[in-house]
Protein backbone atom coordinates (compact mmCIF):
# COMPACT_ATOMS: atom_id res chain seq x y z
CA UNK A 1 0.00 0.00 0.00
CA UNK A 2 1.93 3.01 -1.22
CA UNK A 3 0.51 6.27 -1.30
CA UNK A 4 0.39 8.68 -4.21
CA UNK A 5 -1.15 11.69 -1.97
CA UNK A 6 -0.08 12.61 1.47
CA UNK A 7 -1.71 15.23 2.78
CA UNK A 8 -0.64 15.78 6.89
CA UNK A 9 -2.51 18.87 9.18
CA UNK A 10 -3.19 20.56 6.40
CA UNK A 11 -5.02 23.67 7.31
CA UNK A 12 -6.16 27.00 5.57
CA UNK A 13 -7.64 29.66 7.15
CA UNK A 14 -8.95 32.42 4.55
CA UNK A 15 -8.39 36.75 4.77
CA UNK A 16 -11.82 36.81 5.62
CA UNK A 17 -10.60 34.84 9.10
CA UNK A 18 -12.84 31.58 7.39
CA UNK A 19 -10.97 28.13 8.90
CA UNK A 20 -11.70 26.28 5.82
CA UNK A 21 -9.93 23.61 6.83
CA UNK A 22 -9.07 22.32 10.22
CA UNK A 23 -5.79 19.80 9.77
CA UNK A 24 -6.99 17.39 7.30
CA UNK A 25 -4.96 14.22 6.97
CA UNK A 26 -4.85 11.94 4.13
CA UNK A 27 -3.51 9.26 2.39
CA UNK A 28 -4.65 8.51 -1.18
CA UNK A 29 -3.42 5.37 -2.27
CA UNK A 30 -1.72 4.54 -5.61
CA UNK A 31 -4.41 3.42 -8.45
CA UNK A 32 -7.41 3.77 -5.93
CA UNK A 33 -10.87 5.57 -6.78
CA UNK A 34 -11.28 8.32 -3.44
CA UNK A 35 -14.38 10.11 -3.35
CA UNK A 36 -14.71 12.83 -1.18
CA UNK A 37 -18.27 13.94 0.16
CA UNK A 38 -19.87 16.68 1.76
CA UNK A 39 -22.40 19.61 1.46
CA UNK A 40 -21.24 22.82 0.13
CA UNK A 41 -18.60 24.85 1.67
CA UNK A 42 -17.56 21.44 3.23
CA UNK A 43 -14.20 22.34 2.57
CA UNK A 44 -13.59 20.04 -0.33
CA UNK A 45 -13.15 22.46 -3.20
CA UNK A 46 -10.20 24.14 -1.24
CA UNK A 47 -8.44 20.91 -0.71
CA UNK A 48 -8.57 20.15 -4.37
CA UNK A 49 -7.29 23.56 -4.81
CA UNK A 50 -4.47 23.18 -2.49
CA UNK A 51 -3.01 20.04 -3.89
CA UNK A 52 -3.45 21.50 -7.30
CA UNK A 53 -1.47 24.37 -6.08
CA UNK A 54 -4.59 27.06 -6.76
CA UNK A 55 -4.75 27.81 -3.32
CA UNK A 56 -1.87 28.46 -0.68
CA UNK A 57 -2.22 26.90 2.37
CA UNK A 58 -2.14 28.10 5.82
CA UNK A 59 -0.28 25.38 7.87
CA UNK A 60 0.54 21.52 6.74
CA UNK A 61 2.11 19.50 4.72
CA UNK A 62 1.28 17.70 1.37
CA UNK A 63 3.21 15.42 -0.80
CA UNK A 64 2.41 14.05 -4.64
CA UNK A 65 4.15 10.99 -5.11
CA UNK A 66 6.99 11.99 -2.89
CA UNK A 67 7.31 15.62 -3.98
CA UNK A 68 6.72 18.58 -1.61
CA UNK A 69 3.86 20.63 -3.21
CA UNK A 70 5.50 23.58 -2.28
CA UNK A 71 9.22 23.26 -2.32
CA UNK A 72 9.13 20.56 -5.57
CA UNK A 73 6.32 21.59 -6.93
CA UNK A 74 7.16 21.33 -10.85
CA UNK A 75 7.46 17.18 -9.67
CA UNK A 76 4.53 17.39 -8.12
CA UNK A 77 2.42 18.88 -10.44
CA UNK A 78 3.28 17.42 -13.38
CA UNK A 79 1.78 14.19 -11.60
CA UNK A 80 -1.45 15.88 -11.37
CA UNK A 81 -3.97 16.89 -13.70
CA UNK A 82 -7.18 19.39 -12.40
CA UNK A 83 -10.47 19.03 -14.05
CA UNK A 84 -11.73 21.89 -11.94
CA UNK A 85 -15.78 22.61 -10.75
CA UNK A 86 -16.43 25.62 -13.35
CA UNK A 87 -16.10 25.02 -17.48
CA UNK A 88 -13.32 27.55 -17.57
CA UNK A 89 -12.83 27.26 -21.50
CA UNK A 90 -11.24 29.17 -24.42
CA UNK A 91 -14.06 29.76 -26.11
CA UNK A 92 -12.79 30.91 -29.39
CA UNK A 93 -10.21 27.88 -29.22
CA UNK A 94 -10.30 24.62 -31.06
CA UNK A 95 -10.76 21.73 -29.36
CA UNK A 96 -7.94 19.85 -30.01
CA UNK A 97 -5.43 23.05 -29.54
CA UNK A 98 -6.42 23.36 -26.03
CA UNK A 99 -5.54 20.07 -25.53
CA UNK A 100 -2.15 20.48 -27.22
CA UNK A 101 -1.98 24.18 -25.26
CA UNK A 102 -2.70 22.21 -22.02
CA UNK A 103 0.20 19.11 -22.53
CA UNK A 104 2.51 21.55 -23.55
CA UNK A 105 2.38 23.60 -20.44
CA UNK A 106 2.82 20.66 -18.78
CA UNK A 107 6.63 20.04 -20.13
CA UNK A 108 5.48 17.32 -22.07
CA UNK A 109 6.28 17.18 -26.28
CA UNK A 110 3.49 17.00 -28.86
CA UNK A 111 2.04 13.58 -29.20
CA UNK A 112 -0.77 14.08 -31.18
CA UNK A 113 -1.09 9.70 -31.01
CA UNK A 114 -1.88 10.45 -27.68
CA UNK A 115 -4.36 13.36 -27.98
CA UNK A 116 -6.00 11.42 -31.02
CA UNK A 117 -6.97 8.60 -28.06
CA UNK A 118 -7.82 10.65 -25.25
CA UNK A 119 -10.11 13.00 -28.05
CA UNK A 120 -11.55 9.07 -28.90
CA UNK A 121 -11.89 8.13 -25.55
CA UNK A 122 -14.17 11.13 -24.55
CA UNK A 123 -15.95 11.06 -27.99
CA UNK A 124 -14.68 14.35 -28.96
CA UNK A 125 -12.62 13.42 -31.75
CA UNK A 126 -15.56 14.60 -34.61
CA UNK A 127 -15.44 17.63 -32.58
CA UNK A 128 -11.76 18.36 -32.48
CA UNK A 129 -11.63 21.25 -34.97
CA UNK A 130 -14.55 23.00 -33.49
CA UNK A 131 -14.23 26.17 -31.70
CA UNK A 132 -15.36 25.32 -27.63
CA UNK A 133 -18.02 27.77 -27.98
CA UNK A 134 -20.20 25.77 -30.31
CA UNK A 135 -20.26 22.62 -28.24
CA UNK A 136 -23.01 21.49 -25.84
CA UNK A 137 -22.27 21.91 -21.85
CA UNK A 138 -21.68 18.07 -21.42
CA UNK A 139 -19.31 17.90 -24.19
CA UNK A 140 -16.83 21.11 -22.86
CA UNK A 141 -17.14 19.05 -19.50
CA UNK A 142 -15.07 16.60 -21.94
CA UNK A 143 -12.75 18.99 -22.92
CA UNK A 144 -11.82 20.00 -20.11
CA UNK A 145 -11.07 16.34 -18.88
CA UNK A 146 -9.28 15.71 -22.00
CA UNK A 147 -6.95 19.20 -21.33
CA UNK A 148 -6.28 17.35 -17.43
CA UNK A 149 -5.46 13.88 -19.25
CA UNK A 150 -3.25 15.79 -21.77
CA UNK A 151 -0.09 15.43 -19.82
CA UNK A 152 -0.64 12.14 -18.77
CA UNK A 153 -1.08 12.42 -14.93
CA UNK A 154 -0.74 9.74 -12.59
CA UNK A 155 -3.12 11.08 -10.19
CA UNK A 156 -6.56 13.16 -11.41
CA UNK A 157 -8.49 15.18 -9.69
CA UNK A 158 -12.24 15.68 -10.59
CA UNK A 159 -14.54 18.57 -8.95
CA UNK A 160 -17.98 17.99 -8.89
CA UNK A 161 -17.24 16.27 -12.78
CA UNK A 162 -20.90 15.08 -13.35
CA UNK A 163 -22.86 18.09 -11.79
CA UNK A 164 -25.24 19.79 -14.08
CA UNK A 165 -25.28 16.80 -16.36
CA UNK A 166 -27.61 14.26 -18.08
CA UNK A 167 -27.96 10.40 -16.50
CA UNK A 168 -26.66 9.27 -20.00
CA UNK A 169 -23.27 11.34 -20.02
CA UNK A 170 -23.09 10.59 -16.12
CA UNK A 171 -22.94 7.07 -17.10
CA UNK A 172 -19.87 7.55 -19.84
CA UNK A 173 -18.62 9.51 -17.55
CA UNK A 174 -18.65 6.70 -15.05
CA UNK A 175 -17.48 4.57 -18.01
CA UNK A 176 -14.49 7.05 -18.66
CA UNK A 177 -13.33 6.95 -14.75
CA UNK A 178 -13.16 3.21 -14.74
CA UNK A 179 -11.15 2.97 -18.20
CA UNK A 180 -8.69 5.73 -16.63
CA UNK A 181 -8.91 3.60 -13.16
CA UNK A 182 -7.93 0.11 -15.34
CA UNK A 183 -4.40 1.93 -16.56
CA UNK A 184 -3.59 3.04 -12.91
CA UNK A 185 -4.94 6.72 -12.41
CA UNK A 186 -5.48 7.48 -9.32
CA UNK A 187 -9.13 9.78 -9.11
CA UNK A 188 -9.93 11.69 -6.54
CA UNK A 189 -13.75 12.25 -6.62
CA UNK A 190 -15.77 15.32 -5.31
CA UNK A 191 -19.55 14.99 -5.39
CA UNK A 192 -22.67 15.90 -4.12
CA UNK A 193 -24.39 12.73 -5.77
CA UNK A 194 -23.68 9.84 -3.15
CA UNK A 195 -25.30 7.36 -6.41
CA UNK A 196 -21.62 8.26 -7.83
CA UNK A 197 -19.45 7.50 -4.95
CA UNK A 198 -21.48 4.23 -4.06
CA UNK A 199 -21.08 3.15 -7.90
CA UNK A 200 -16.97 4.53 -8.44
CA UNK A 201 -15.51 4.67 -5.66
CA UNK A 202 -13.30 2.13 -3.65
CA UNK A 203 -13.10 4.52 -0.81
CA UNK A 204 -15.36 7.36 0.49
CA UNK A 205 -14.11 10.32 2.45
CA UNK A 206 -16.60 12.21 4.27
CA UNK A 207 -16.04 16.44 4.71
CA UNK A 208 -17.82 18.83 7.02
CA UNK A 209 -16.95 21.97 8.62
CA UNK A 210 -13.20 22.14 7.33
CA UNK A 211 -13.17 18.00 9.02
CA UNK A 212 -12.46 14.79 7.74
CA UNK A 213 -14.97 12.61 9.34
CA UNK A 214 -13.99 9.45 8.16
CA UNK A 215 -12.01 7.98 5.26
CA UNK A 216 -13.28 4.12 4.89
CA UNK A 217 -13.61 1.54 1.84
CA UNK A 218 -16.62 2.15 0.29
CA UNK A 219 -18.56 -1.31 1.20
CA UNK A 220 -17.12 -1.68 4.75
CA UNK A 221 -18.41 1.85 5.20
CA UNK A 222 -21.90 0.36 3.92
CA UNK A 223 -21.86 -2.66 5.89
CA UNK A 224 -20.60 -0.63 9.54
CA UNK A 225 -23.13 1.79 8.88
CA UNK A 226 -25.52 -0.04 6.75
CA UNK A 227 -28.98 -0.66 8.44
CA UNK A 228 -31.69 -2.53 7.05
CA UNK A 229 -35.18 -1.79 7.50
CA UNK A 230 -37.32 -5.28 7.43
CA UNK A 231 -41.21 -4.14 6.26
CA UNK A 232 -44.17 -6.83 7.02
CA UNK A 233 -47.27 -6.08 5.32
CA UNK A 234 -50.41 -7.00 7.50
CA UNK A 235 -52.93 -9.43 6.11
CA UNK A 236 -55.22 -6.99 7.62
CA UNK A 237 -54.35 -3.88 9.46
CA UNK A 238 -54.33 -3.75 13.44
CA UNK A 239 -54.99 -0.52 15.71
CA UNK A 240 -52.60 -1.10 18.20
CA UNK A 241 -49.11 -2.44 18.44
CA UNK A 242 -48.87 -5.73 20.75
CA UNK A 243 -46.55 -5.45 23.44
CA UNK A 244 -44.03 -8.28 22.65
CA UNK A 245 -43.76 -6.71 19.49
CA UNK A 246 -43.12 -3.06 20.91
CA UNK A 247 -40.65 -4.71 22.87
CA UNK A 248 -38.73 -5.36 19.96
CA UNK A 249 -38.28 -1.86 18.70
CA UNK A 250 -41.12 -2.61 16.11
CA UNK A 251 -43.16 0.38 15.07
CA UNK A 252 -46.75 0.45 13.43
CA UNK A 253 -46.82 1.52 10.11
CA UNK A 254 -49.29 4.23 8.67
CA UNK A 255 -52.54 3.32 9.15
CA UNK A 256 -51.60 0.25 11.01
CA UNK A 257 -51.72 -1.92 7.91
CA UNK A 258 -47.82 -2.66 8.59
CA UNK A 259 -44.39 -3.63 11.18
CA UNK A 260 -41.52 -1.31 10.24
CA UNK A 261 -37.95 -3.35 12.17
CA UNK A 262 -34.88 -1.53 11.89
CA UNK A 263 -31.65 -3.72 12.45
CA UNK A 264 -27.98 -3.95 11.87
CA UNK A 265 -26.96 -5.62 9.12
CA UNK A 266 -23.20 -6.43 11.06
CA UNK A 267 -24.86 -7.29 14.08
CA UNK A 268 -24.52 -11.21 15.03
CA UNK A 269 -28.05 -11.59 15.94
CA UNK A 270 -30.11 -9.53 13.80
CA UNK A 271 -33.82 -11.01 16.12
CA UNK A 272 -35.71 -11.38 12.74
CA UNK A 273 -36.17 -15.30 13.59
CA UNK A 274 -37.41 -14.62 16.98
CA UNK A 275 -39.54 -11.55 15.85
CA UNK A 276 -41.22 -13.95 12.47
CA UNK A 277 -42.41 -16.09 15.79
CA UNK A 278 -43.36 -13.27 17.79
CA UNK A 279 -45.80 -12.05 15.26
CA UNK A 280 -47.38 -15.37 14.72
CA UNK A 281 -47.85 -15.48 18.42
CA UNK A 282 -50.02 -12.60 18.53
CA UNK A 283 -51.83 -13.70 15.76
CA UNK A 284 -51.22 -11.50 12.86
CA UNK A 285 -51.35 -12.88 9.66
CA UNK A 286 -48.41 -11.34 6.90
CA UNK A 287 -49.40 -10.56 3.49
CA UNK A 288 -46.00 -9.77 1.95
CA UNK A 289 -41.76 -8.98 3.17
CA UNK A 290 -39.41 -6.52 2.44
CA UNK A 291 -36.11 -5.51 3.19
CA UNK A 292 -34.53 -2.30 1.87
CA UNK A 293 -30.58 -1.88 2.86
CA UNK A 294 -30.09 2.46 3.54
CA UNK A 295 -27.96 3.83 1.16
CA UNK A 296 -24.81 5.52 1.22
CA UNK A 297 -26.95 8.58 1.02
CA UNK A 298 -28.63 8.05 4.96
CA UNK A 299 -25.35 7.17 6.34
CA UNK A 300 -23.99 10.65 4.68
CA UNK A 301 -26.64 12.37 6.05
CA UNK A 302 -26.50 10.75 9.50
CA UNK A 303 -22.68 11.54 9.60
CA UNK A 304 -23.12 15.33 8.48
CA UNK A 305 -26.15 15.60 10.62
CA UNK A 306 -24.23 14.32 13.31
CA UNK A 307 -21.15 16.52 12.95
CA UNK A 308 -23.45 19.59 12.75
CA UNK A 309 -25.14 19.08 16.48
CA UNK B 1 13.66 25.47 -17.83
CA UNK B 2 9.98 24.34 -19.14
CA UNK B 3 10.71 25.15 -22.66
CA UNK B 4 7.29 23.21 -23.44
CA UNK B 5 5.57 25.60 -21.53
CA UNK B 6 6.99 28.71 -22.70
CA UNK B 7 6.38 27.77 -26.49
CA UNK B 8 2.84 26.82 -25.80
CA UNK B 9 1.94 29.99 -23.95
CA UNK B 10 3.68 31.94 -26.74
CA UNK B 11 2.27 30.25 -29.65
CA UNK B 12 -1.12 30.23 -27.79
CA UNK B 13 -1.35 33.60 -27.23
CA UNK B 14 -0.15 33.74 -30.77
CA UNK B 15 -2.52 32.97 -32.09
CA UNK B 16 -4.97 34.51 -30.77
CA UNK B 17 -3.72 37.05 -32.33
CA UNK B 18 -3.75 35.78 -35.54
CA UNK B 19 -7.39 35.30 -34.39
CA UNK B 20 -8.05 39.19 -35.25
CA UNK B 21 -4.99 39.70 -37.13
CA UNK B 22 -7.01 42.64 -39.16
CA UNK B 23 -8.35 44.32 -36.04
CA UNK B 24 -4.31 44.22 -34.94
CA UNK B 25 -2.97 45.65 -37.66
CA UNK B 26 -5.18 47.73 -39.82
CA UNK B 27 -6.40 50.08 -36.55
CA UNK B 28 -2.70 51.42 -36.22
CA UNK B 29 -1.86 51.55 -39.81
CA UNK B 30 -4.79 53.96 -40.29
CA UNK B 31 -4.61 55.61 -36.95
CA UNK B 32 -0.83 56.38 -37.95
CA UNK B 33 -2.08 57.90 -41.42
CA UNK B 34 -4.28 60.31 -39.61
CA UNK B 35 -1.34 61.57 -37.73
CA UNK B 36 0.85 61.94 -40.54
CA UNK B 37 -2.18 63.52 -42.37
CA UNK B 38 -2.94 66.00 -39.64
CA UNK B 39 0.45 65.98 -38.03
CA UNK B 40 2.95 65.92 -40.82
CA UNK B 41 0.40 67.78 -43.77
CA UNK B 42 -1.23 69.91 -41.94
CA UNK B 43 1.51 71.81 -39.15
CA UNK B 44 4.25 69.97 -40.81
CA UNK B 45 3.56 72.42 -43.31
CA UNK B 46 4.43 75.41 -41.24
CA UNK B 47 7.02 73.76 -38.98
CA UNK B 48 9.09 72.38 -41.67
CA UNK B 49 12.05 71.52 -39.91
CA UNK B 50 13.35 70.54 -36.65
CA UNK B 51 16.88 70.51 -36.05
CA UNK B 52 17.60 69.42 -39.50
CA UNK B 53 15.44 67.24 -39.67
CA UNK B 54 11.64 67.46 -41.62
CA UNK B 55 9.01 67.69 -39.19
CA UNK B 56 7.64 64.68 -41.34
CA UNK B 57 10.17 62.35 -40.52
CA UNK B 58 11.07 64.08 -37.08
CA UNK B 59 7.57 62.76 -35.77
CA UNK B 60 7.85 59.17 -37.10
CA UNK B 61 10.27 57.77 -34.13
CA UNK B 62 7.40 59.41 -31.86
CA UNK B 63 4.70 58.16 -33.49
CA UNK B 64 5.91 54.48 -34.08
CA UNK B 65 6.76 54.72 -29.60
CA UNK B 66 3.04 55.90 -29.46
CA UNK B 67 1.31 52.89 -30.87
CA UNK B 68 4.01 50.38 -29.68
CA UNK B 69 4.04 51.44 -26.04
CA UNK B 70 0.03 50.95 -25.72
CA UNK B 71 0.30 47.98 -28.53
CA UNK B 72 2.68 46.44 -25.24
CA UNK B 73 0.74 47.54 -22.17
CA UNK B 74 -2.58 46.40 -23.83
CA UNK B 75 -1.37 43.04 -25.30
CA UNK B 76 0.29 41.87 -22.47
CA UNK B 77 -2.47 43.14 -20.16
CA UNK B 78 -5.39 41.30 -22.16
CA UNK B 79 -3.07 38.32 -22.67
CA UNK B 80 -2.89 37.60 -18.46
CA UNK B 81 -6.48 39.26 -17.77
CA UNK B 82 -8.31 37.27 -20.23
CA UNK B 83 -7.80 33.90 -18.83
CA UNK B 84 -8.41 35.74 -14.99
CA UNK B 85 -12.06 36.71 -16.60
CA UNK B 86 -12.64 33.57 -18.22
CA UNK B 87 -11.22 31.18 -15.29
CA UNK B 88 -8.91 29.33 -17.40
CA UNK B 89 -6.05 30.36 -15.28
CA UNK B 90 -6.25 27.66 -13.07
CA UNK B 91 -4.38 25.53 -15.75
CA UNK B 92 -1.51 28.19 -14.77
CA UNK B 93 -1.77 27.78 -11.76
CA UNK B 94 -1.82 24.47 -11.47
CA UNK B 95 0.70 24.21 -13.93
CA UNK B 96 4.67 22.97 -13.11
CA UNK B 97 5.59 26.41 -14.48
CA UNK B 98 7.74 29.50 -12.89
CA UNK B 99 6.95 32.71 -13.29
CA UNK B 100 10.07 33.58 -15.45
CA UNK B 101 8.53 30.95 -17.48
CA UNK B 102 5.01 32.27 -17.42
CA UNK B 103 6.56 35.63 -18.31
CA UNK B 104 8.71 34.59 -21.02
CA UNK B 105 5.40 33.72 -22.24
CA UNK B 106 2.39 35.96 -22.02
CA UNK B 107 5.25 39.16 -22.29
CA UNK B 108 7.04 37.99 -25.72
CA UNK B 109 3.87 36.97 -27.05
CA UNK B 110 2.49 40.32 -26.21
CA UNK B 111 5.98 42.21 -27.01
CA UNK B 112 6.22 40.35 -30.26
CA UNK B 113 2.90 41.37 -31.61
CA UNK B 114 3.58 45.07 -30.71
CA UNK B 115 7.03 45.25 -31.96
CA UNK B 116 5.51 43.60 -35.35
CA UNK B 117 2.75 46.46 -35.35
CA UNK B 118 6.12 48.96 -34.94
CA UNK B 119 7.68 47.60 -37.76
CA UNK B 120 4.22 48.02 -40.01
CA UNK B 121 4.01 51.52 -39.08
CA UNK B 122 7.99 52.13 -39.57
CA UNK B 123 7.08 50.35 -43.52
CA UNK B 124 3.81 52.62 -43.78
CA UNK B 125 5.79 56.19 -42.79
CA UNK B 126 8.04 55.24 -45.53
CA UNK B 127 5.42 55.63 -47.65
CA UNK B 128 4.79 59.39 -46.73
CA UNK B 129 8.20 60.77 -45.87
CA UNK B 130 11.86 59.76 -46.76
CA UNK B 131 13.26 58.26 -43.66
CA UNK B 132 16.67 57.60 -42.77
CA UNK B 133 17.78 55.20 -40.25
CA UNK B 134 21.51 55.82 -38.87
CA UNK B 135 21.74 53.31 -36.19
CA UNK B 136 19.37 50.08 -37.95
CA UNK B 137 20.63 47.91 -34.67
CA UNK B 138 19.92 49.93 -32.35
CA UNK B 139 17.06 51.39 -33.67
CA UNK B 140 15.67 47.52 -33.44
CA UNK B 141 17.35 47.37 -30.49
CA UNK B 142 15.19 50.03 -28.71
CA UNK B 143 12.41 49.26 -30.17
CA UNK B 144 12.49 45.68 -28.42
CA UNK B 145 13.69 46.66 -25.15
CA UNK B 146 10.78 48.97 -25.17
CA UNK B 147 8.24 46.05 -26.21
CA UNK B 148 9.65 43.77 -23.59
CA UNK B 149 9.51 46.08 -20.72
CA UNK B 150 6.30 47.94 -21.46
CA UNK B 151 4.48 44.55 -22.19
CA UNK B 152 5.48 43.50 -18.39
CA UNK B 153 3.81 46.75 -17.39
CA UNK B 154 1.18 45.55 -19.19
CA UNK B 155 1.39 42.03 -17.61
CA UNK B 156 0.95 43.13 -14.24
CA UNK B 157 -1.63 45.45 -14.75
CA UNK B 158 -3.31 43.02 -16.00
CA UNK B 159 -3.22 41.03 -13.11
CA UNK B 160 -4.11 43.81 -11.08
CA UNK B 161 -7.40 44.89 -13.12
CA UNK B 162 -10.83 43.87 -11.35
CA UNK B 163 -12.39 44.51 -14.51
CA UNK B 164 -12.33 45.99 -18.29
CA UNK B 165 -12.53 49.43 -17.01
CA UNK B 166 -9.27 49.06 -15.30
CA UNK B 167 -7.96 47.41 -17.63
CA UNK B 168 -8.09 50.57 -20.19
CA UNK B 169 -7.61 52.82 -17.50
CA UNK B 170 -3.57 53.36 -17.15
CA UNK B 171 -2.92 53.04 -21.03
CA UNK B 172 -5.92 55.76 -21.53
CA UNK B 173 -4.79 57.55 -18.49
CA UNK B 174 -1.26 56.93 -18.16
CA UNK B 175 0.39 55.74 -21.15
CA UNK B 176 -1.14 57.86 -24.20
CA UNK B 177 -0.32 61.27 -21.67
CA UNK B 178 2.97 60.53 -21.06
CA UNK B 179 3.84 59.55 -24.70
CA UNK B 180 2.23 62.95 -25.87
CA UNK B 181 4.09 64.83 -23.73
CA UNK B 182 7.08 62.78 -23.77
CA UNK B 183 8.07 64.50 -26.55
CA UNK B 184 6.44 62.54 -29.74
CA UNK B 185 5.76 65.71 -31.66
CA UNK B 186 8.41 68.16 -30.62
CA UNK B 187 11.97 68.42 -29.43
CA UNK B 188 12.31 68.99 -26.09
CA UNK B 189 14.90 72.18 -26.70
CA UNK B 190 11.63 73.83 -28.23
CA UNK B 191 9.99 73.99 -24.69
CA UNK B 192 10.46 76.85 -21.78
CA UNK B 193 13.46 76.11 -19.99
CA UNK B 194 10.62 75.02 -16.53
CA UNK B 195 9.02 73.00 -18.64
CA UNK B 196 12.77 71.07 -19.69
CA UNK B 197 13.24 70.36 -16.26
CA UNK B 198 10.17 69.15 -15.45
CA UNK B 199 10.20 66.98 -17.97
CA UNK B 200 12.95 64.90 -17.28
CA UNK B 201 10.73 62.98 -15.15
CA UNK B 202 8.94 61.41 -17.66
CA UNK B 203 10.70 58.04 -18.28
CA UNK B 204 8.88 58.11 -21.94
CA UNK B 205 11.53 60.97 -22.78
CA UNK B 206 13.92 58.56 -22.64
CA UNK B 207 12.91 56.43 -24.67
CA UNK B 208 11.54 58.40 -27.47
CA UNK B 209 15.24 60.16 -27.66
CA UNK B 210 17.03 57.54 -27.71
CA UNK B 211 14.91 55.85 -30.39
CA UNK B 212 14.87 59.18 -32.51
CA UNK B 213 18.59 59.24 -32.25
CA UNK B 214 18.43 55.87 -33.58
CA UNK B 215 17.20 57.43 -36.58
CA UNK B 216 18.51 60.27 -37.11
CA UNK B 217 21.66 60.42 -34.71
CA UNK B 218 20.37 63.35 -32.60
CA UNK B 219 18.79 63.16 -28.68
CA UNK B 220 17.17 65.33 -26.44
CA UNK B 221 19.04 63.32 -23.52
CA UNK B 222 22.12 61.18 -23.88
CA UNK B 223 21.83 57.76 -25.19
CA UNK B 224 23.45 56.21 -21.87
CA UNK B 225 20.78 57.71 -20.47
CA UNK B 226 18.09 56.47 -22.22
CA UNK B 227 18.95 52.99 -21.73
CA UNK B 228 19.53 52.90 -18.45
CA UNK B 229 15.89 54.25 -18.27
CA UNK B 230 15.01 51.34 -20.10
CA UNK B 231 16.73 48.99 -17.90
CA UNK B 232 15.59 50.26 -14.49
CA UNK B 233 12.24 50.63 -15.63
CA UNK B 234 12.56 46.86 -17.11
CA UNK B 235 13.85 45.74 -13.37
CA UNK B 236 11.65 47.42 -11.81
CA UNK B 237 8.68 45.77 -13.63
CA UNK B 238 10.31 42.27 -13.42
CA UNK B 239 10.73 42.66 -9.37
CA UNK B 240 6.86 43.70 -9.32
CA UNK B 241 5.86 40.23 -11.13
CA UNK B 242 8.07 38.64 -8.97
CA UNK B 243 7.12 39.85 -5.88
CA UNK B 244 2.80 39.36 -7.15
CA UNK B 245 3.79 35.40 -8.31
CA UNK B 246 6.00 34.73 -4.57
CA UNK B 247 2.54 36.33 -3.14
CA UNK B 248 0.24 35.13 -5.23
CA UNK B 249 -1.21 38.51 -5.05
CA UNK B 250 -4.92 38.77 -6.89
CA UNK B 251 -4.12 35.29 -8.43
CA UNK B 252 -3.80 32.80 -5.77
CA UNK B 253 -6.44 32.28 -2.36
Amino acid sequence: MTSIVSVQGLTKVFPGGLQALKGIDLEIEEGEVLSLLGPNGAGKTTLISIICGLTTASGGRVTVGGHDIARDFRAARELIGLVPQELHVESYEKVINTVRFTRGLFGKKPDDALIERILRDLTLWDKRDEKILALSGGMKRRVMIAKALAHEPRVLFLDEPTAGVDVELRQSMWQVMRKLKERGVTIILTTHYIEEAEAMADRVGVINHGELLLVEKTGQLMTRMGRKTLTVELAAPVSDLPETLARRGVTLGEDGSSLVYTYDTAAKQTGITDLLADIREAGLHLADLRTTQSSLEDIFVGLVTGSTQ
Amino acid sequence: MNLHAIRAIYLFEMARTFRTIWQSVVSPVISTSLYFVVFGAAIGSRIETVEGVSYGAFIVPGLIMLTVLQQSVTNAAFGIYFPKFVGTIYEILSAPVTVVEIVIGYVGAAATKALMIGLIILGTANLFVDLPIAHPVWMLAFLVMTTFSFAMLGFILGIWAKNFEQLNLVPMLVITPLVFLGGSFYSISMLPPVWQSITLFNPVVYLISGFRWSFFGMADVPVAASLAAIALFAGLCLVAIWAIFRTGWRLRS
